[in-house]
C-alpha cells in the first residue's frame, strides 16, 4: 500500500509541468490535464486514505516510504520520505476532495481568461505542494511543502498581476508568512540540534520519552507555533488573509479557505506530543486562538465586500480550531477542520457564483434579491451558512460543540465563554452576507440586473457535491459526539498525548452538561439568525418576523445605540494593516535608506577619503622632486646634518 | 606518466588566446566562436576530471609536481580535492556561459575582450588547483588585470571609477598576502635549519601549521594579513564597497563572472589557506568575523530593499549571501562548511544567473532603473518567468539549491550557538521582501510610460540566451533535489579542514 502514497503528490506535479510548459499551446483544453492529475490523485489519496483510516491494508496506525536521502551532510541528515496514518488520512480527504471540486469549478469559473492555463499550472503545483506538506515524514519536507504552498499562494493571489492591488496583496501574503516561517525553520533547527533526527515519528518518540528538557519543549512548542501562526492567519499575523481575496474565487476556496490555511492546525495537531508536552504554550495557542476568533468575527460584521466577510470568517474559525488545540481537545479541531474545509469552501465557490452572476460585482451593498435569480447557488449557499451558524444537525453544530464542550469540560471556561460570543457572531454576519445578498430588494446596477444568470454546471455541481457533507458529515463521522467514527479514526493519534496530559476523554452526556451547553449554543445561534433576519431579511408576517431591509443596517443601528467606535474599529479592521504600514513600510522603509546613507556616506566615504589622502599626498611631495640639482644637494645636506645630530645626541647618552 | 589534466584544464584557453591572436580581429564572429570553442573544450575537460575524481578518500587527487625555482623551494605544484574540483567546474561553466552572453551585448573590440575572458579563466582556475603558496599568489594577482580591463574598457559610463577603486583596493589586500606568504616561508625555513625546501608547499606548511610549529604571533599577523585580502575579496563588511561600484560598471558577462567566481576565490582561499595555516589565529578571530558575517548578511538585505538600480541590487544582495558563506567556514562545524561551500556554487548559479537575466533587459531598454520598469510579465513572460525562478531561487525556497546550503549553514551554527542563527534568521523576510518587491516593480502592473515608450524592441527572450541560463537552471534544481552530489564530494574537505582547524568532527 505504501507504495501507492507517492503518486498522490506526484501526479499532480506531472500536471503542473505538462501544464506550464505546454499550456500555452493548448488553448482552450489547457485545463484538461490539470483537471485529470488531480481527479487520479484523488482517486489514490482515496485508496489510501481508506486504508489509513481503516488501520488497516499495509499501513495500520501508520506507515511510511522513503525515497531518497535528500540532505546527507555531514552532521546533518534528511530525507526525501512520506509518512501516513489517520490524521494524514483525515487531511487527503479534505485537501484532495475539495481540490478536485475546485478545480472542475474552475474550468467553468476561469473559461474567458487568456491566463487558463497558467491558472491551472499553479493549481497543480499548489497540489502537489500541499499534498507534500501533509505526507511530509520529516520537519524539513513539511518546511518545504510549507514554503511552496506560500509560493502558490503568492502565484495565484497575485494572477491577474497587472492590477496593483493583486500584486501588493500576493507579497503581503508571502512576506507575512516568512515572519512566521522564521519561527518554524528555528524550530527544525532547535529540534535537530537537541534531538539529532527529524522524522517527526522518532521525534515524537523521543519527546515522549522526556528526550527534550520542559524548557526546549517549550520553546519547539513556541516556535513552531509562530509557524502556525503565520500560515494559518492568527493574530497578528492575521493581515495578510483578507487582502489575499485579491486572488480568483476558486483560489480563495481552495487554498485560503479549505486547505492552505489549516496547515497550521495540521502542524499543531501533527506536533501534539511536542505541544501536550508544553502546557504553558497549550494555553498561548488557546489564547490566540480565541482572541482572533473574536477579533475576526467582530470585523467581519461591518464588512460590505462579499468575500471579505468571508475571508474574516476563515480567521474567525481557524481560531475556534486552534482554541480547541490549546484546550486539548485535539479530535474536535481537526473536525472542525474538516467540516470548516467543506462549508466554507463551499460558501466561497458559492460567492465565486454570485460574483460571476452580477458582472464581478463583489460589494454586497450592490447585490440583494439575488435567490430567484440564481437558486442553486442560494440554496447551496443557504446550507452552507446554517452548518456554518451551527444549527443542528449540520456539520458545523456537531464540530462546534466539540470545541466548546472541550474548552468548558477542560477547565478554560473564558475560552469556553469568548467562543460562545464568537458562535452567536458568526450566526449574525453570515445571515448579514446572506441578507445583502439574496434577500431583499435588489441593488444591482440594472443594466448589470439583465444579464443575471445561473452559473453553468461546472460550477453548480461542485456547489451541490460541496453541500452534501455540510449537511452530513457531522451526522456521519462526528455522531455520536467525542465517540463517532472521527474518534475511533484518530485516537491512536492522540491518544498518547491525552494520557499524558492526565485527561481521558469525560463521557459525553446528552442530560448532563453537554446537553446543557448545546442547548444554550443552539439557543443563541437560533437569535442571532433572527436578528440577522429582522435587519437583513424580508417581511415573513405568517411567522410574525418583520423585517425593514437596507443594507447599511449595522452602521444605523450602531450609530442608534452610540456604539459607533465599535462599528469604526470594525471597519477599519481594528487599524492592524494601518499600524503595520507605519511600523515596517514607513519606518522601516526609512531605516533601510539610513543604513544605506550609512554606507555609501560613512563607509565608502572613508574608503575614498583614504584614496583622496594618498592622491594629494603624491601631488603634494611631487613638488620636492624640482629637478634642480642644488635643491637636492641642500635636502642631502640637511639629511647628514640631522643624522650627525641624532647619532651625536645618541652617543652622548 | 599520466595525463596531466590539470594542466591541460588550466592552460587550454591559454592555447586559445594563441590561437586569437593569429586571426585578424576584423574575422569577429570567427573570434567570438573560437573563444567559445576553447572554453567549452576547457568545461569538457573539467567535466572529465569531475567524472574521474575519486569520491572516497580525501587528500589531494591529480597531483602534478615541477620544480620551478628550486633555490626557494618553489614548484609548480598542481592538486585537487573535493572542494577544488568544484570549483574548477564552477569555473569553466560559468566561462563559457559569460563568452556565449557576450556575443551580441560586445561589439567593440571583441579580440580583446576574448583574449582578456581567456586569460581571466587560466588565472581562476589556477588559483583553485595551486597547492604551492607562491603560485597559488601568482594566478591570484592574474585574475587581477583582465578583470580590470574587462571593466575599465568595456563597462559603463564611470568604469574608470570602479575599475581603479576594485583594483587598488584588491591590491593593497594582495600586497599584504604577499608579505605574510613570504614571512610564513621564512618562519617555516628557519625552522627546518635555513633549509627552504617545502616552504611554499601547501601540504608540508600544513603538516609543520598542524603540528604547532608557526608562532602565535607569526600566525595572527599572517593570518590578519590574509583574511584581509580574502575578506575584500569576498567581500565582507565593511571591505564591500567597491563591488556594488564594480558590478554596476561592468559588462554583464564581467559581473557573472564577477559574482561566479572571483568572490569565491576569497572564500576559497580563507577555506584552503588562513584557517588550516594559522589555527590559532583562526579561532582567535572567529567570533568578530562571526559578527562581521551576521552584519553582512542582514545588513546587506536591508540595503539591497532600497536599491534604485537592478544590477546594485544585486550585487548588495552578493554581499548578504557572501555573508552566510564566511559564516559557514567560522563557526567551525562540519555542516556548516558543507553549507558554506554549497552556498558559494549556489551563489554562483542563482547570481550568475540574475545578473544575465537583468543584463537582458539593460540590452532591449539601455537602462536599469527600477522605477523605470513595470510590466514586463506581459511584455515579456518567458524572461519574466524565468526571472522569477532564479528570485525565489535567491530567496532561498525549498527545493532548488540555495535553501539546502543556506539551511546547513543555519543548523550548523545554530548547534555552535543559537543566537548566530536567532541574529541572521530575518533575512529570510528581509531577502524575501527586496526580492520580490523588485520583481513586482519590474514584471507586474502595467507597461511602465517608459518601456512603453520602447515599442517594439521589448522582445522575449531569445534562444541564445535560453542556452546561457539553462544550465544554471539546471543545476539549481538538481542541486536542490539531490544536494548529495555535493556534499559527497565534500566531505573530505571539510573533515580536513576541521581537523586543520582543530575541532573534533562527529559523523
Amino acid at each position: 500500500m505504501t507504495y501507492l502514497i507517492p503518486l498522490i503528490p506526484l501526479l499532480p506535479l506531472a500536471g503542473f509541468v505538462v501544464t506550464g510548459l505546454l499550456g500555452r499551446q493548448m488553448g482552450r483544453e489547457s485545463h484538461q490535464i490539470a483537471v485529470w492529475a488531480v481527479v487520479a490523485s484523488w482517486l489514490v489519496a482515496m485508496v489510501v486514505a481508506f486504508a489509513a483510516l481503516a488501520h488497516g491494508f499495509g499501513i495500520g496506525d501508520g506507515a511510511g516510504i522513503t525515497l531518497w536521502n535528500w540532505i546527507p551532510a555531514l552532521g546533518f541528515k534528511a530525507e526525501m520520505g512520506f509518512y501516513v496514518d489517520a490524521l494524514t488520512g483525515c487531511l487527503l480527504i479534505v485537501v484532495t476532495t475539495i481540490g478536485m471540486l475546485v478545480h472542475i469549478y474552475s474550468i467553468g469559473y476561469m473559461a474567458h481568461d487568456p491566463g487558463k492555463w497558467r491558472f491551472f499550472a499553479y493549481l497543480n503545483l499548489f497540489m502537489f505542494s500541499m499534498l507534500l506538506l501533509v505526507l511530509a515524514d520529516n520537519f524539513l519536507l513539511v518546511f518545504a511543502g510549507w514554503e511552496l504552498v506560500g509560493l502558490c499562494s503568492y502565484l495565484l493571489i497575485g494572477f491577474w498581476y497587472p492590477r496593483r492591488s493583486a500584486a501588493e496583496a500576493a507579497k503581503k501574503a508571502f512576506l507575512v508568512n516568512r515572519v512566521g516561517d522564521m519561527g518554524f525553520a528555528l524550530a527544525i533547527m532547535a529540534i535537530w540540534t537537541q534531538l539529532g533526527t527529524l522524522n517527526m515519528q522518532a521525534v515524537f518518540k523521543l519527546v515522549e520519552g522526556g528526550g527534550l528538557s520542559s524548557t526546549w519543549v517549550a520553546v519547539v512548542a513556541l516556535l513552531l507555533f509562530c509557524g502556525a501562526v503565520g500560515k494559518s492567519a492568527q493574530f497578528p499575523l492575521h493581515v495578510w488573509l483578507p487582502d489575499a481575496m485579491e486572488g480568483p474565487t476558486p483560489v480563495s476556496a481552495l487554498i485560503h479557505a479549505a486547505t492552505m490555511v489549516n496547515a497550521g492546525v495540521y502542524l499543531v495537531a501533527r506536533c501534539n506530543p511536542i505541544f501536550g508536552a508544553a502546557p504553558g504554550v497549550m494555553v498561548v495557542v488557546a489564547a490566540i486562538g480565541i482572541f482572533t476568533a473574536i477579533l475576526a468575527a467582530s470585523i467581519a460584521f461591518t464588512q460590505t465586500d462579499i468575500k471579505r466577510v468571508l475571508a474574516y470568517s476563515t480567521l474567525s474559525q481557524l481560531g475556534y480550531m486552534f482554541a480547541s488545540l490549546g484546550v486539548g481537545a485535539w479530535t474536535a479541531a481537526i473536525f472542525h477542520l474538516m467540516s470548516h474545509g467543506f462549508f466554507k469552501g463551499l460558501l466561497f465557490l458559492g460567492s465565486g457564483s454570485v460574483i460571476h452572476a452580477v458582472g464581478d460585482e463583489q460589494d454586497m451593498r450592490k447585490m440583494g434579491g439575488l435567490a430567484r435569480k440564481i437558486p442553486i447557488t442560494y440554496v447551496t449557499m443557504l446550507i452552507g451558512s446554517v452548518a456554518i451558524a451551527g444549527v443542528p444537525p449540520l456539520a458545523g453544530f456537531f464540530s462546534k460543540d466539540e470545541i466548546l464542550g472541550g474548552a468548558f469540560k477542560s477547565g478554560f471556561l473564558w475560552v469556553w465563554a469568548i467562543g460562545f460570543v464568537v458562535a452567536g457572531m458568526t450566526a449574525f454576519y453570515m445571515f448579514r452576507l446572506m441578507g445583502m445578498t439574496f434577500w431583499g430588494p435588489s441593488h444591482v446596477d440594472p443594466e448589470v440586473e439583465q444579464h443575471i444568470h445561473e452559473s453553468p454546471l461546472t460550477m453548480t455541481r461542485p456547489l451541490i457535491l460541496l453541500a452534501l457533507p455540510a449537511v452530513f458529515l457531522g451526522l456521519l463521522i462526528g455522531y455520536p459526539p467525542e465517540s463517532g467514527l472521527l474518534h475511533q479514526w484518530l485516537a491512536p493519534v492522540f491518544e498518547a498525548t491525552i494520557a499524558a496530559g492526565g485527561r481521558t476523554e469525560a463521557a459525553y452526556s446528552f442530560l448532563g452538561i453537554d446537553g446543557g451547553l448545546a442547548i444554550v449554543t443552539t439557543l443563541l445561534v437560533v437569535t442571532a439568525i433572527v436578528a440577522a433576519w429582522r435587519l437583513f431579511g424580508v417581511d415573513m408576517p405568517a411567522i410574525g418576523l418583520h423585517a425593514e431591509p437596507r443594507p447599511d443596517r449595522v452602521r444605523e443601528v450602531s450609530a442608534r445605540r452610540g456604539l459607533d467606535f465599535l462599528y469604526r474599529g470594525s471597519s477599519a479592521k481594528w487599524w492592524f494593516d494601518d499600524l503595520n504600514n507605519l511600523l515596517f513600510v514607513v519606518w522601516g522603509g526609512r531605516l533601510a535608506g539610513a543604513v544605506w546613507w550609512f554606507d555609501r556616506v560613512v563607509i565608502d566615504g572613508t574608503v575614498n577619503g583614504i584614496g583622496t589622502v594618498t592622491t594629494q599626498a603624491g601631488l603634494g611631495l611631487r613638488r620636492v622632486q624640482t629637478g634642480h640639482v642644488q635643491n637636492y644637494a641642500l635636502g642631502i645636506a640637511i639629511g647628514l646634518i640631522a643624522m650627525a645630530i641624532g647619532y651625536f645626541l645618541i652617543a652622548v647618552r | 606518466m599520466t595525463l596531466p589534466i590539470l594542466s591541460l584544464i588550466t592552460f587550454t584557453p591559454l592555447v586559445g588566446v594563441l590561437a586569437l591572436t593569429v586571426i585578424p580581429s576584423r574575422h569577429e564572429e570567427i573570434v567570438r566562436r573560437t573563444a567559445l570553442g576553447f572554453a567549452l573544450v576547457a568545461w569538457g575537460l573539467s567535466l572529465l576530471l569531475l567524472v574521474a575524481f575519486a569520491f572516497g578518500p580525501g587528500g589531494f587527487q591529480f597531483n602534478e609536481t615541477v620544480d620551478w625555482i628550486p633555490a626557494f623551494g618553489i614548484q609548480y605544484k598542481l592538486g585537487v580535492d573535493g572542494l577544488s574540483v568544484l570549483m574548477v567546474v564552477l569555473t569553466t561553466t560559468l566561462t563559457w556561459i559569460s563568452i556565449l552572453a557576450s556575443f551580441g551585448p560586445i561589439k567593440e573590440r571583441v579580440k580583446g575582450y576574448m583574449i582578456s575572458f581567456l586569460v581571466l579563466e587560466v588565472g581562476m582556475i589556477g588559483v583553485f588547483i595551486a597547492l604551492d603558496f607562491f603560485l597559488f599568489y601568482i594566478f591570484w594577482e592574474i585574475v587581477l588585470v583582465p578583470m580590470y580591463l574587462i571593466i575599465g574598457i568595456w563597462g559603463g559610463s564611470n568604469r574608470i571609477y570602479a575599475t581603479m577603486k576594485f583594483v587598488l583596493y584588491t591590491l593593497v589586500g594582495s600586497l599584504l598576502m604577499l608579505v605574510a606568504i613570504l614571512a610564513t616561508a621564512f618562519a617555516f625555513q628557519a625552522g627546518h635549519g635555513g633549509s627552504w625546501a617545502g616552504a611554499f608547499d601547501y601540504g608540508q606548511l600544513q603538516a609543520w601549521a598542524a603540528g604547532g610549529h608557526f608562532a602565535n604571533d607569526l600566525q595572527i599577523l599572517a593570518f590578519l594579513a590574509l583574511f584581509l585580502a580574502f575578506a575584500i575579496k569576498v567581500p565582507m563588511f565593511p571591505f564591500h564597497t567597491w563591488l556594488p561600484d564594480a558590478h554596476t560598471e561592468a559588462p554583464t558577462a564581467g559581473s557573472v563572472i564577477l559574482a561566479g567566481v572571483l568572490l569565491k576565490l576569497g572564500a576559497y582561499g580563507l577555506i584552503r589557506f588562513a584557517v588550516p595555516l594559522y589555527p590559532f589565529a583562526a579561532h582567535t578571530f572567529a567570533w568578530p568575523i562571526i559578527v562581521l558575517s551576521v552584519v553582512a548578511i542582514v545588513y546587506g538585505a536591508i540595503v539591497s530593499i532600497v536599491q534604485p538600480d537592478l544590477k546594485r541590487l544585486v550585487a548588495y544582495s552578493s554581499v548578504s549571501h557572501m555573508g552566510f558563506v564566511t559564516l559557514g567556514i567560522f563557526v567551525f562545524s562540519a555542516t556548516a562548511l558543507q553549507g558554506a561551500v554549497l552556498q558559494m556554487i549556489n551563489h554562483g548559479l542563482i547570481t550568475g544567473g540574475l545578473f544575465l537575466l537583468v543584463g537582458m533587459v539593460y540590452e532591449r531598454t539601455h537602462d536599469r532603473t527600477i522605477a523605470k520598469m513595470g510590466g514586463l510579465a506581459a511584455a515579456m513572460p518567458i524572461w519574466s518567468t524565468v526571472f522569477g525562478f532564479f528570485i525565489l531561487a535567491s530567496a532561498g525556497l525549498p527545493g532548488l539549491s540555495g535553501f539546502v546550503g543556506e539551511f546547513l549553514i543555519f543548523v550548523g551554527s545554530f548547534g555552535v550557538a543559537p543566537v548566530i542563527a536567532l541574529a541572521s534568521i530575518v533575512v529570510m523576510v528581509l531577502a524575501a521582501t527586496y526580492l520580490l518587491w523588485m520583481f513586482q516593480r519590474v514584471a507586474f502592473g502595467a507597461l511602465s510610460d517608459f518601456l512603453r515608450g520602447l515599442g517594439g524592441h521589448l522582445t522575449d527572450i531569445s534562444g541564445t540566451e535560453l542556452v546561457t541560463l539553462a544550465p544554471l537552471a539546471i543545476g539549481i534544481v538538481v542541486l536542490g533535489l539531490f544536494p548529495s552530489l555535493v556534499l559527497d564530494l565534500l566531505r573530505g574537505p571539510a573533515q580536513s579542514f576541521l581537523a586543520a582547524a582543530g575541532v573534533a568532527v562527529g559523523g
